[in-house]
């Protein structure tokens, strides 16, 4: 039996009993299929707050859903599904469950920010995007990004020590995303540096490794630069209901249910 | 040839059109069918005024006090036209009190109606407490009261407002744009949340209409001050007995919504007069096809109406602003000057 429409149902809301007899007469199979209703029962208010407390998020609330940002996006182009527009709204009204449904698109964004220069209200979808991402990672739905793996990694350095040893980032990245220090290109590389003999450069890194030079004076920066980040953090975690502190980069972070929509 | 002109209807319109006349050195008799001028900004008990923000009762006060304490106007409370005869120039208009008004010219600032809410009871109006009407929460705004539930007196922490009550219904029978009701929706939603900031607000819409410089108004109420708005025409309101639960489709999502309430206001139309088929009949004037008294054109005389003599201004016409039934009142009065102008040349030059 065809179900007209049917890309507007979901799979999960279709219900169908391969074997079933009511009073008597047989209607296994296509004749059982019931669509479970999908009603929104009410709107989550603080799914906005919590995203404009997020760098990127503070206009949300302009939005008055013309679609500019999906015409312009150039992930939407490849990817239909990404639709900056829908996501805006289902924050704004609160629909949670529904946006963490595209819990592994939404981070997509490429931030081309061709929608922010098509906005007519400013609203600067890609960094709701961005934000709408941390959130995400905040709220444990997603893991955090490789690329926020590396930001962490990067920044970290430079607020202890203010200079980058690259060799500890690139480490640093291989330990914290699982994968082996003697990647192919690694190697390649390591090869062609030794070719060239450069004696001066290898001391001064292998001192750099040993020693970990920091810039002169910069605890009274690092202390600053740190105290601001960890006013942030916690702001955003207090705005988002969460509790504790993300202080410590390598904590594990738990795993978060996935909200149900109501039925 | 008699040169005082009957102006029907003491609302923004009459008042503006007497002005006019009076200034103008016309003796004006105006003509209100209830005890106090001032139309539906007073009698409805509006609060502040779209666009300039002025409350109603100083603003509109002020065009009635500006008639009252004028010698050139003769106003009649509590009585209406019963019959009107002759011709331009040369009427005679017998009122419901028994007394005669002789007029040169009139013109009808006869004003609309609000759609009663009880017409579209699937919205619950008349069945909860909780459903209200944007003229009550302008009467809580007015009355210094504050927005509160009727059942229990209580501050709504979450509110919708839904549009179009009464407009752009076919079902209903009223096709019509009722024009104010999105500006003033934005303008309302703007004043609960700043009387009360911990009240959501949402709007539910079909298209949103704030016109022209009204712009403003739908803006700022999602810029500033969060107002929500959803593409949404509500299927029904019911209750569980404390909330009031709006149904309908969330047409950019495609999903039902059965979200509940604290309070629903609807932002109810303007209707055409319901003495409109009495004051069509009185004055022998057409009606518009949807109730409305009939205008003759868009770019002649303004405010002539199908019969010579007879003028029209403001929301007997269909749908209209407050700042535009004045500026409607005073052009229909320079028409009525021009005729007076022109039938005194006549009988000079005869």
């Amino acid at each position: 039996m065809p179900i007209h429409e049917k890309s507007l149902i979901r799979p999960e809301n279709l219900s169908t009993h391969d074997n079933l007899t009511i009073d008597g007469v047989d209607v296994s199979g296509d004749w059982s299929t019931f669509i479970k209703a999908r009603v929104v029962q009410d709107y989550n208010e603080d799914l906005q707050d919590e995203i404009a407390a997020l760098p990127g998020g503070e206009n949300i609330h302009r939005c008055w859903q013309c679609g500019s940002c999906t015409n312009a996006c150039t992930v939407n182009a490849l990817n239909p599904d990404f639709n900056p527009r829908l996501w805006i709204y289902l924050i704004r009204m609160g629909f949670e469950a529904e946006l963490v449904r595209d819990k592994d698109i939404i981070w997509q964004c490429v931030s081309c920010n061709k929608c922010t220069s098509a906005c007519p209200r400013d609203v600067v979808p890609e960094g709701v995007m961005k934000a709408t991402a941390h959130w995400l990672e905040l709220k444990g739905y997603t893991p955090k990004t490789p690329s926020t793996e590396f930001d962490e990694i990067f920044s970290n350095q430079v607020i202890h020590t203010g200079k980058i040893e690259d060799g500890a980032v690139l480490l640093g990245f291989f330990r914290r995303t699982g994968q082996s220090p003697f990647q192919d290109w690694v190697i390649q590389m390591g090869k062609q540096l030794a070719m060239g003999l450069p004696i001066r450069m290898l001391m001064r890194m292998g001192l750099a490794t040993l020693f970990h030079p920091r810039t002169r004076g910069w605890d009274r920066a690092r202390a600053a630069i740190e105290e601001y980040v960890e006013e942030q953090e916690a702001a955003h975690r207090k705005a988002l209901g969460l509790g504790g502190s993300s202080h410590d980069p390598h904590a594990p972070r738990q795993a978060q249910p996935i909200p149900q929509a109501a039925e | 040839m008699t040169k005082e002109v009957l102006v029907v209807g003491g609302g923004p319109a009459g008042l503006a059109a007497s002005h006019a006349l009076s200034s103008a050195g016309i003796p004006v008799t105006l003509v209100e069918k209830t005890d106090i001028l001032g139309g539906a900004p007073i009698h409805s008990g509006y609060a502040k005024l779209v666009p300039s923000g002025e409350w109603a009762k100083d603003a509109i006060g002020g065009m009635v006090k500006r008639v009252e304490d004028d010698p050139g106007i003769k106003t009649i409370k509590n009585a209406t036209v019963a019959s009107f005869d002759g011709s331009p120039g040369d009427f005679t208009a017998k009122l419901s009190n028994g007394q005669e008004v002789k007029a040169a010219a009139t013109i009808l600032c006869t004003g609309f109606t609000h759609f009663d809410s009880i017409n579209k009871p699937e919205w619950g109006f008349g069945l909860f407490p909780d459903v209200v009407t944007t003229s009550q929460v302008e009467q809580m705004i007015s009355s210094g009261k504050g927005v509160r539930r009727p059942s229990n007196g209580e501050k709504p922490k979450r509110v919708a407002i839904l549009l179009c009550v009464g407009s752009r219904d076919r079902q209903i029978g009223r096709e019509w744009c009722s024009k104010v009701c999105c500006t003033v929706s934005a303008n309302m939603a703007m004043e609960i949340r700043e009387e009360l900031p911990d009240c959501h607000v949402y709007i539910y819409y079909m298209d949103i209409r704030t016109f022209g410089l009204y712009e403003e108004f739908y803006w700022n109420s999602q810029e500033e001050h969060k107002v929500k708005y959803i593409k949404a025409r509500i299927a029904e309101v019911t209750s569980d007995g404390d909330k009031v639960i709006v149904k309908g489709e969330d047409t950019l999502v495609k999903r039902p919504i059965t979200i509940p309430f604290d309070m629903v206001v609807h932002a109810i139309g303007m209707d055409p007069n319901v003495d409109n088929f009495v004051l069509s009949k009185t004055f022998d004037v057409d009606l518009h096809h949807w109730g409305f008294l009939k205008r003759q054109n868009a770019y002649g005389v303004a405010g002539a109406t199908s019969r010579p003599g007879v003028f029209v201004a403001g929301a007997a016409i269909g749908p209209e602003t407050i700042d535009d039934s004045i500026a409607q009142g005073q052009s229909a009065a320079m028409s009525v000057v021009g005729m007076l102008h022109a039938g005194a040349t006549q009988t000079a030059a005869e």
